[in-house]
């Protein structure tokens, strides 16, 4: 199963429709996320929604809910805050060194600064994706 | 009829096309916008739900609630220790 799909009934709306991003942007976003789980073994998440302060905290608090907290990598995004947070576990951190991390962050708040959203994720999923290599 | 009629015509015939495009939502009311309020339902997307930790992330879609903002999640959130050893970087725009 992937982003988007549950059994929905017949007739019933999905909830994510409702949300800043179209159908098509949300078929990338999940194909950016495929691609970069499949690519590099680890498991990249995207959180969009308002982030209590400290930011930082609350992303890590998300990330640490994730099923393998050290090898994951969360984007958290934070419209209103206009705060973005890359958190990167313990084993991920090794192959996506802070540095690459900031360089990606760097990428997506321009993209974000233009009204972006879907291509900022997509472009920092990819550069993520392609500094942390493949699976070993 | 020539010099008033038909560029009345084509005039509107434009602007009911604007019009129409601007109610379209082909990224119109959606859109974000920087500077403006975001008051879109928070999602958390992932390209399999069991990835969550949580077992009700099983039902997790793009869509929905995450489970990190339920009431009980956000009660452990505030005594969970996260993770040692995380890195990453923020950033603002």
């Amino acid at each position: 199963m992937t982003v988007g799909e549950k059994p929905v009934e017949v007739g019933t709306r999905p909830e994510v429709l409702d949300g800043p991003f179209s159908t098509r942007q949300l078929l990338r976003i999940d194909e950016a996320l495929r691609i970069a789980d499949q690519g590099t073994g680890l498991v990249f998440s995207v959180f969009v929604g308002g982030l209590d302060e400290p930011t930082r905290a609350h992303a890590e608090r998300l990330h640490s809910q994730l099923a393998e907290p050290s090898r994951s990598v969360l984007i958290a995004i934070s419209p209103n805050q206009r705060q973005l947070e890359i958190i990167t576990g313990k084993e991920a951190r090794k192959r996506i060194p802070d540095t690459y991390a900031k360089l990606a962050a760097l990428s997506m708040v321009a993209a974000f600064g233009g009204g972006d959203l879907a291509g900022g994720i997509i472009s920092g999923l990819d550069q993520l994706a392609s500094h942390a290599g493949k699976s070993i | 009829m020539v010099f008033v009629g038909i560029p009345a015509v084509v005039v509107l015939v434009i602007a009911a096309l604007a019009f129409a495009g601007d109610r379209g939502g082909s990224g119109g009311a959606k859109r974000y916008r920087p500077g403006r309020p975001f008051d879109f339902t928070p999602v958390w997307f992932l390209s399999r739900p069991e990835h969550l930790a949580d077992s009700a992330g099983a039902a997790l879609t793009a869509g929905a609630q995450a489970p990190a903002l339920t009431s009980r999640k956000l009660e452990e959130a505030g005594t969970a220790v996260p993770a040692g050893g995380t890195g990453g970087a923020s950033d603002r725009w």
